[in-house]
């Protein structure tokens, strides 16, 4: 197993890949760095690097001029709202596709995934009209809705394949022991999958944290997530690189510190069935 | 520290105005785009709410392109997501006819509806009904840079033609300092480069339409406008160009890597202020240019508050919008901000203070406004009103797909032949799918 | 050894998710057919004739029909190619015995959290930007001229934007498969005097294909309605050299409101999805088969 590596050849190893992922990293540092330095600073020529002096007046304007906490809590209802939801009715699904599937189940799969490479722009007016009758414009409820539908092919999916690694002998045996269908799943079924359903939940939360085109279109003011609070500095009159970095790190670093934390589950169940 | 500690107040004290809100009994929802007058209006409500405590504001504040698809996509199909919402000059007439708006004769005699300015306040006026208030209005005009003009020896005239622009322009150009003798819009868009094109086509003797509505863009006023605009800012123009909209060019001369721009007045205001401009003191401003045909390059236009028909509180918008656009909004300003940084262009009785007067470009401004007008926006007669735009539906999708193709002229990637005989064809044919040719 | 009863139960457990997805599906699909058939304009109302095929005519006759098609396809190819062929590299990188590998990891990984809005604007404006942007400092630093990539390489430079926040995701997906290779058939074949490359080529690759099957799989559909990050560095242009069909219809549909003909786009728009699923299905069916 363990093969002997050089420490010369180590070295190279971690020089090259720290070069790379320092240039992967470099925007978002830039992001970061440029939300504390004043308007004239974030232009200057050369470009500031740690040598300038840090302030918060950026983040207190844009907290001025935008219920930031608003916006994130909406950003939170939706995206953890409709992951729960797309949970709900994802498990079932994807365990009865897993565990008794039939001629049709991958066709069905693949079915459903195509939906999601409908233009969302070509519905728009449709989803509008039917959201208005219906009360949902500018509610959280509606995203929620929404967000579940256009993720859900992408959950059921994973959760197929992750599913499909379970093997099948130990269902077969508590069967035997008399298990319930009912107690089938929740004691024997559920603790093995439990790594894939954290996963999927993981990257279904992030895919609806980014979500802008929905979010942005059914909503005005209640139900506005932070997709429609970077809309509004988006092209600004006058300078604006440092108040749109303190935007866009306070829409990213939630998010972003969530997935930093929990990317040992996220990278476990983020394999899609490919690894044997 | 002492930031942080304000932004924890802030934020608390957002919240409680978040719950306060509940306790009100009609709440606004206010579309508006994301400008600098826009944005101190968001902070001055307080003045509003204290006044009117039983009414209630949120903002939704957009960038420009999001917020017209927005408004218009919610006032057409009666989406009652906005209670006011804050448009231009071009969607006032079209949906004042089509009744989307709320007349706005009603507002109370202190509001002094013949104090507006009346170039403003006949686009928006239809049929006899003011359908929106202006918040702002605008037209265009040069803003150059004093201390650069004199260095190169020369001076700018009050109302400079085509030709003494290009001049100056080949004079203060100095790459290697990275100083660009001109500065325009090449971002494309029927509000980015079509409305200072538009006006500029004006000027040359060039229109959209003849009489019959047949576009004009194979005729040699349009040629010779789009030429001389390529050829002065490929020779003269910063890098980078054909992706500037007013904004990008707003930050540009701020930074002052500009000699010129020709832009909308209300960039004025915040090229002197010496908080965001390192030029501030340095700006002179002229009118905008002409070819000695009659018709100057400048336009008009008024953002303005209008609210939908089929609100719910219709009574408590008319307030605000009676309050966000009266006299006594514009001293509160003054009062809070200076009057530099009063919004602009909407009433007589600003230009009539004598405070204003003191202000750089508050004559500027006002002449320019003066000077355009939307009835007669060309040299040869046309059918439709509007000075950078004209006023039918169609226009917007024709525009933008135009300036697209005005646009790829100048990043080069397409010449000026093509790109006028793609413009013609493509404004042939949406004229044709309107009904307006046979 | 399904029993019957399992089997009803089983697909009681799927209707949920599947008329869900239907409805989902078919209503705004339906809508989107009928109203593809009609004159309707949202800024001109009116009583919305029946117009036959005349919105198909005026789409596919459409001087940025054509480019957007290709340009769609550029799209999604280009950033495919950039994703698994970095991928790869940076996996087999990662691999490797290091030090700090989990810091490594963590910052290889960032991209993916950031929202798309988020990441043209801080491309467009703090790096591409040919005045203030920082490469236009790094070109003038060697005495270069700035280029000016979203006019110039317009399509490259998204093509550039997107491949950033997808190459993470790839990294991931491939890594996971690289080190689920059994090690020790590895130095069995290195003992055999396999170099690296033939190594590479008839061992690794192999390993990886169903990942990289997944990789393209899912990349695709989302990478056959970007938009976001179109609309917010270079609104299609300059000229239509990056609209793709999605950034068509939304120009029709949302700019010019004419609902009609932005439908009848995305009718097309439906069919060519429809038609790339069934392609991927098939290359799916061959290469995981599970």
């Amino acid at each position: 197993m363990a093969r002997a590596i050089s420490t010369h050849r180590k070295a190279l190893n971690t020089a090259i890949a720290w070069l790379i992922a320092a240039m992967i990293f470099f925007p978002i540092l830039w992001t970061v760095l440029t939300s504390f330095k004043t308007e004239a600073q974030a232009i200057a020529d050369p470009p500031l690097f740690f040598g300038f002096d840090w302030t918060l007046e950026n983040y207190t304007t844009v907290q001025d001029r935008s219920n930031y906490f608003r916006h994130f809590w909406n950003s939170v209802v939706i995206s953890v709202g409709s992951t729960l939801l797309g949970l709900a009715l994802a498990v079932p699904a994807a365990w009865s596709m897993a565990f008794v599937p039939s001629k049709h189940t991958k066709n069905i799969l693949m079915w459903m995934l195509s939906t999601k490479m409908l233009p969302p722009v070509g519905v728009l007016v449709p989803i509008y009209l039917i959201f208005r009758d219906w009360g949902l414009l500018d509610t959280q409820i509606g995203l929620v809705i929404v967000l579940t539908l256009i993720n859900l092919p992408i959950i059921v999916w994973m959760l197929y394949t992750y599913f499909k690694e379970i093997p099948g002998e130990i269902l077969e045996a508590a069967r035997m022991d008399g298990a319930s269908l009912k107690s089938e799943v929740l004691y024997v079924l559920l603790p093995m999958a439990v790594p894939g359903i954290a996963s999927t939940m993981l990257l279904n939360i992030i895919l609806a944290w980014n979500e802008a085109f929905w979010t942005l279109n059914l909503t005005a003011a209640k139900a506005a997530p932070l997709t429609a609070f970077i809309a509004s500095y988006s092209s600004p009159e006058g300078l604006f690189y440092a108040k749109l970095s303190a935007a866009s790190t306070m829409a990213i670093a939630p998010i972003l510190i969530m997935g930093w934390f929990s990317q040992k589950q996220l990278v476990r169940g983020l394999t899609f069935g490919a690894v044997k | 520290m002492n930031k942080t500690i304000k932004t924890l107040l802030g934020a608390t004290m957002l919240v409680a105005t978040g719950t306060g809100a509940y306790a009100a009994d009609t709440t606004l929802t206010i579309a508006t785009v994301n400008n600098g007058d826009m944005i101190r209006m968001q902070g001055l409500t307080e003045d509003f709410t204290k006044a009117n405590p039983g009414i209630a504001l949120e903002w939704v504040t957009l960038e420009e392109n999001v917020l017209r698809q927005r408004v218009t996509q919610d006032v057409a199909t009666k989406g009652g997501q906005f209670d006011i919402m804050t448009i231009g000059t071009y969607e006032v007439p079209i949906w004042g006819k089509q009744g989307w708006l709320v007349s706005l004769n009603d507002l109370p005699k202190s509001y002094d509806v013949d104090d507006l300015l009346p170039a403003i306040r006949g686009g928006l006026t239809v049929d006899g009904e003011l359908y929106a208030a202006p918040f702002y209005g605008e037209s265009s005009m040069v803003m150059y840079r004093k201390d650069l003009m004199e260095k190169a020896g020369m001076e700018m005239p009050e109302a400079p033609s085509w030709h003494a622009i290009r001049r100056a322009a080949a004079l203060m150009t100095d790459k290697d300092e990275g100083i660009y003798g001109i500065c325009l819009r090449g971002k494309a868009g029927w509000g980015e480069n079509m409305a200072f094109l538009t006006a500029t086509a004006n000027s040359f003797g060039a229109r959209w339409f003849d009489e019959d509505w047949n576009p004009q863009f194979d005729s040699p006023e349009w040629k010779e406008a789009l030429t001389f605009y390529i050829d002065m800012m490929n020779a003269y123009g910063p890098p980078g160009a054909s992706s500037n909209g007013f904004n990008e060019n707003l930050a540009l001369f701020q930074q002052g890597k500009c000699g010129m721009w020709i832009d909308a007045t209300v960039a004025a205001s915040f090229v002197t202020n010496p908080d965001d401009s390192t030029v501030a003191d340095k700006v002179g401003f002229a009118l905008a240019p002409d070819n000695g045909l009659g018709k100057r390059g400048n336009w008009l236009w008024a953002w303005s508050l209008a609210i939908p028909a089929g609100t719910d509180d219709e009574d408590a918008a008319k307030k605000f919008v009676a309050w966000a656009t009266s006299k006594d909004y514009l001293a509160l300003v003054a009062e809070n901000e200076g009057w530099a940084n009063v919004p602009p262009g909407t009433r007589t009785s600003l230009y009539e203070n004598e405070e204003y007067a003191k202000v750089p470009f508050a004559k500027m401004t006002l002449d320019s406004i003066n000077s355009a007008d939307p009835t007669a926006p060309t040299v040869d007669p046309v059918p439709y009103t509007g000075v950078q735009f004209v006023a039918i539906p169609e226009f917007q999708g024709i525009a933008t797909a135009v300036g697209q193709q005005f646009s790829a002229a100048l990043a080069g990637t397409t010449d000026v032949d093509t790109a006028l005989a793609n413009a013609q064809s493509l404004a042939t044919r949406e004229m044709k799918r309107g009904g307006y040719l046979k | 050894m399904a029993t019957k009863a399992s089997r009803t139960a089983a697909r009681a457990m799927m209707s949920p998710s599947v008329i869900l997805l239907l409805g989902w599906m078919l209503i705004p699909l339906a809508l989107t057919l009928y109203f593809s058939f009609l004159r309707y304009n949202l800024l001109m109302p009116g009583g919305n004739p029946f117009v036959g095929l005349e919105n198909y005519e005026y789409f596919f006759t459409d001087p940025a029909f054509q480019t957007a098609v290709v340009n769609t396809l550029l799209l999604v190819g280009g950033v495919l190619v950039v994703t698994v062929v970095g991928g790869i590299l940076l996996a087999l990188l990662l691999d490797q015995a290091m030090w700090g590998q989990g810091i490594v990891r963590i910052l290889v990984i960032a991209p993916f959290f950031v929202m798309p809005t988020v990441s043209a604007l801080v491309w467009k404006n703090m790096f591409m930007n040919p005045v203030n942007g920082l490469f236009a400092y790094l070109a003038q630093s060697v005495g270069l001229e700035p280029f000016d990539f979203l006019a110039h390489a317009p399509l490259a430079s998204i093509i550039g934007i997107v491949s950033w926040q997808w190459l993470p995701f790839a990294t991931l997906i491939l890594l996971t498969a690289l080190q689920s290779l059994d090690s020790e058939q590895l130095e069995a074949a290195e003992m055999d005097g396999a170099g690296p490359f033939a190594r590479f080529r008839f061992m690794v690759l192999p390993h990886m294909a169903r990942a990289i099957t997944v990789v393209i799989l899912i990349e695709t559909i989302f990478l056959l309605s970007i938009f976001a990050e179109i609309l917010v560095t270079t609104n299609g242009g300059p000229g239509n050299a990056s609209t793709n069909l999605t950034y068509l219809i939304y120009a029709q549909s949302l700019l010019q409101f004419d609902v009609g003909l932005g439908s009848a786009g995305g009718v097309f728009a439906i069919i060519l999805a429809n038609i790339v699923a069934i392609f991927l299905m098939r290359m799916i069916g061959r290469n995981l088969d599970a």
